[in-house]
């Protein structure tokens, strides 16, 4: 059989390598065959998110920030300083979470999907014209983010100007100035060259960008239990791929883009300097429960007992 | 399939039916066949909603309306008569200037369908006057357009850079050389059919004149002022400047002019809400057609036969080149970039290609392909702004196809047209 | 020169060759008695909706613009919006241009027929248009319901996506009537329709009703 996969990156990006290595496990181990297609092709994050329901798509990938409009619960991903910052233990946190391995999992059974896997793609960090080392320094710079109401509701906490512009217009909004920064993880930053139009990056260790994979639920339950067992496998060697790709790819994608511009500057922001932006957590934090209820607070509650255990 | 779906399309066309129902009846076809009946049609209705949802799209109802307002009124007579006492005397004048126009438009705007009614709406009826044939212009408005893709800001570009990993800044910069090149070549062109149709000249205008024409237009030169000080200034996006624009040309013809009152602004507006819908009806439909042909595999497919893996660097790039110009001939130029150069970045690694020319050539193509008939945004722009039927808007178009064409060649084999300011800038 | 200079700019002030003067207080329907009266409101309607959209989309526009560069604080909600606008002068200008025949085609080859083959065949357009635009009118209803189910919102305003395309089966819809009555109209006349009350031939003249 023909299975098709669609993700919301480049081939080359991580979702991309993911799928990769996903689609080569499956047909190692199966005779079914997997199509793939990557941003664009096949529409935007929401619309394969809908062909995925409706079962024209088998396999997709979409992260959580979008998936926040059809289930608010999975907006938790926005909370800054809920993912812990050390990459060893952010994998054994993605590994153990119950929170994803076993809540989510049911809330997007509900949309008609089976949540096969959450990974990690890198920590966001801040591309800006000016350096950033405190929140004060964020006054006044119109940020670029997703028009998604708890990342609008951070960068307000931050103490910047939040503002919405179209994907397509980041580029040119950065290098005329509408906008004087934008984030992302260092590898997007470096595949989309928002580097050549900003001369700052800073860290600050708030957010880890997580996706997730999904494949529609009336395909899944109705695979033999023994295919159900190898999209599994395949799903977690792709994981464990994903995970050990990860391990290099924000320092080799900042050699690249110091290559490539050898005066841009890099900061990562110390515990000292972090502590003024993870105090702004809490009004975060309480905008999520309000817009999601308990349901929403359960999840958040979860994800801090999580980050305790892997932590600790 | 793919062979019934296009000729199905093509004789549909050439029949009569509206411009939509190929597209249409297309992608039914399609559906139809992946899915063995009509149970995921609803996905063909996403598709052609995805196809009118992106934001950058409001520029061309709000170029439209701007272009409406002051073709209407006084402000793009005014415009026009400045330009007229400078090179009315001159032969092919006002045909280089309008190519010119559209160039420096193009270049702000980053939009060719709204290039195509803001600066061909008011200067074609001039052009008409001036003696030119209607194919001419037609013609020579939308290619001169189309040069928009090349010189910066291009959306096409952006969208190949981020797909192909290439600097984008380094894809700007050389486009700057082949955009100007198709300019001057067109111009030589336009001088050419003057002189051969024998296009007559105004009397040279004193300087007295010119500068008579010019205070006239100072309110009206405030367009390009605000549009190229907005956008560099960082006060709006290339996007948002379209309703700037709406917001000046209303500001001079109903306050400045009193040329406009409240009912011709309403019927402006609507005149404008159904050119919209006519071209975007076809946008959309396109949308869904074009993932009917991407979820087929279809262009994998077909570039699966040809056996690129054995040709060389030249080779290469003449497949690249006609793929990218039949893709475009058919489906929208940014879904074309999407689907295709993954397809081709293996290759093009492999022969050891610059990305920043594949990319340069792939523009050039995607810009030629949307003046290319049979579907094109930028032709259906034209007939539903200039009310032309569709063989006269497309009559005109084989000699600047022709000499797009041979750029396209030269490009191939002289990669110094692109990459000459490249180096200059990076290397 | 001065003279031949005048007229021309004269000219230019008064030429609006270019734009469309389509009003829609000449629009007559058709059709007999209380069908006429609905059509005649229907028409107006979507001339309003179409003018209140495309003023709406500038207004907003220039509202987001204002508000960021002049307030510090963007209108979130602004994009959206003109997601919504368009999806509203797309679907109600389609019905209207159907109204009008200034659908886009390419009529070379039909041109070029006699006119005892082009009624038949503008019959055959006609009613292929119409099933084909119910069609979508229909599947675009059921999106619509797919969409209700899912309840998927929009980010910024909070509401369900499926209100911004509310316009696309009422839009298909009424385009397909239009093409519905074009064919009843060429069945019953003896010239030939482009629409209810628009014969063939894409003349400027024939076109500014
Ligand atoms: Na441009
Ligand atoms: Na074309």
């Amino acid at each position: 059989e023909t299975w098709r996969y669609a993700f919301e990156e480049a081939l080359n990006e991580v979702q991309g390598v993911f799928a990769q290595k996903f689609k080569e496990e499956v047909e190692a181990n199966s005779d079914h065959e997997i199509q793939l297609f990557p941003y664009g092709t096949l529409g935007e994050s929401a619309d394969i998110m809908e062909q995925a329901q409706s079962g024209i798509l088998q396999f997709v990938d979409q992260s959580p920030g979008f998936t926040g409009s059809l289930i608010p619960e999975a907006q938790v991903f926005f909370v800054p300083y809920l993912l812990p910052q050390d990459q060893e233990q952010l994998n054994e946190f993605f590994r153990t979470s119950k929170a994803i391995n076993e809540m989510f999992p049911e809330l997007y059974a509900e949309q008609g999907l089976e949540l096969l896997t959450m990974f990690p793609e890198g920590e966001v960090c801040m591309t800006t014209k000016e350096p950033v080392e405190s929140p004060e320094d964020l006054n006044e710079v119109k940020f670029r983010v997703m028009t998604n109401p708890l990342l609008v509701e951070s960068y307000q906490a931050f103490g910047a100007t939040p503002t919405p512009l179209p994907w397509g217009e980041v580029y040119g909004g950065l290098q005329t100035n509408i906008i004087q920064g934008q984030e992302n993880p260092m590898f997007f930053i470096e595949s989309t060259k928002m580097y050549e139009v900003t001369d700052y990056i800073t860290c600050a260790g708030h957010n880890n960008f997580t996706t997730a994979v999904m494949a529609n639920k009336d395909f899944f339950d109705g695979l033999s239990e023994e295919d159900q067992t190898m999209v599994n496998n395949a799903i977690e060697a792709a994981f464990d791929h994903i995970l050990e790709y990860q391990q290099g790819l924000h320092e080799t994608s900042m050699e690249k883009i110091k290559e490539a511009k050898p005066d841009m500057t890099f900061t990562v922001l110390d515990e000292e300097q972090r502590k003024p932006f993870q105090e702004t957590a809490s009004s975060v934090e309480e905008a999520f429960v309000e817009m999601t209820g308990d349901s929403g607070k359960e999840i958040l509650d979860q994800m801090k007992a999580d980050l305790e255990n892997v932590t600790k | 399939m793919a062979v019934t779906i296009f000729s199905i399309m093509v004789v549909l066309l050439l029949l009569g039916f509206p411009m939509m129902i190929p597209l249409i009846i297309g992608s039914f076809v399609g559906f139809y066949t992946l899915f063995g009946g009509f149970g995921q049609l609803e996905t063909m209705v996403q598709q052609m909603m995805a196809g009118i949802r992106p934001a950058s799209l409001i520029a061309v109802p709000m170029f439209i309306f701007a272009a409406d307002i002051m073709t209407r009124g006084q402000s793009a007579g005014r415009l026009i008569d400045m330009v007229m006492s400078f090179v009315g005397h001159i032969r092919g004048g006002l045909a280089v200037s309008t190519a010119a126009a559209c160039t420096m438009f193009g270049a702000v705007s980053g939009s060719t369908q709204a290039t195509v009614v803001a600066i061909g709406s008011p200067l074609r009826p001039r052009m008409l006057k001036a003696g030119y044939n209607d194919s001419f212009i037609l013609a020579l408005i939308v290619n001169s357009s189309d040069i928009a893709f090349l010189i910066p800001p291009s959306i096409g570009m952006i969208i190949y850079g981020v797909v192909s990993n290439t600097s984008i800044s380094e894809l700007f910069i050389a486009g700057v050389g082949p955009g100007l090149l198709i300019l001057l070549l067109f111009s030589i062109y336009s001088y050419i059919y003057a002189v051969r149709h024998n296009v007559p000249t105004e009397e040279k205008a004193t300087w007295g004149e010119r500068l008579r024409t010019t205070q006239k237009a100072l309110w009206p030169l405030g367009f390009p002022a605000i549009i190229i000080g907005g956008i560099y200034g960082g006060i709006f996006s290339p996007t948002e400047a379209a309703a700037v624009c709406v917001l000046y040309a209303i500001f001079l013809e109903m306050v400045v002019f009193r040329e406009l009152d409240l009912h011709g602004l309403y019927k402006t507006a609507k005149s404008t809400g159904l050119i919209t819908a006519v071209v975007f009806i076809l946008v959309a439909a396109g949308a869904a057609f074009s993932w009917v042909i991407s979820f087929a595999q279809i262009p994998q497919q077909i570039l699966a036969g040809i056996g690129i893996d054995q040709m060389g660097q030249i080779g290469v790039l003449v497949v690249i080149s006609i793929a990218f110009f039949i893709g475009c001939m058919f489906v929208d130029p940014i879904v074309v970039i999407l689907v295709l150069v993954p397809i081709f970045a293996p290759v093009v690694d492999n022969v050891g290609l610059d990305p920043v020319l594949v990319g340069t050539i792939i523009t050039l193509q995607v810009a030629i392909g949307s003046a290319t008939p049979p579907f094109g945004c930028d032709i259906f722009t034209a007939i539903a702004v200039f009310k032309r039927p569709y063989m006269d808007v497309v009559r005109g178009t084989p000699p600047f196809i022709l000499i797009l064409l041979c750029v396209s060649a030269a490009l191939i084999f002289f990669p110094q047209i692109a990459l000459f300011l490249r180096d200059l800038a990076f290397r | 020169m001065s003279k031949q200079h005048h007229e021309s700019q004269l000219q230019s002030q008064t030429d609006t060759t270019s734009t469309d003067d389509t009003d829609t207080g000449d629009y007559k329907s058709e059709l007999p008695g209380f069908l006429g009266t609905v059509d005649n409101a229907i028409s107006r309607i979507e001339s309003v909706l179409l003018a209140a959209g495309v003023l709406l989309m500038a207004l907003n526009t220039i509202a987001n613009v204002v508000g960021r560069f002049v307030f510090q604080s963007s209108l979130f909600f602004s994009e959206e919006l003109n997601r919504l606008l368009i999806v509203l002068i797309t679907f109600a200008g389609i019905s209207y241009a159907a109204r009008h025949g200034r659908h886009i085609r390419m009529s070379a080859m039909y041109d070029a027929l006699p006119s005892s083959l082009r009624k038949p065949l503008m019959i055959a357009i006609t009613l292929v248009t119409a099933v084909f635009m119910l069609g979508l009118a229909w599947y675009s209803a059921q999106y619509m319901l797919t969409l209700y189910d899912r309840g998927r919102v929009l980010p910024s305003l909070q509401i369900p996506v499926w209100i911004i395309y509310v316009w696309a089966p009422i839009g298909f819809f009424m385009t397909g009537l239009q093409y519905i009555l074009t064919a009843i109209k060429n069945m019953i006349e003896k010239d030939i329709y482009l629409s209810t009350n628009v014969l063939e031939g894409y003349d400027d003249d024939e076109v500014e009703i």
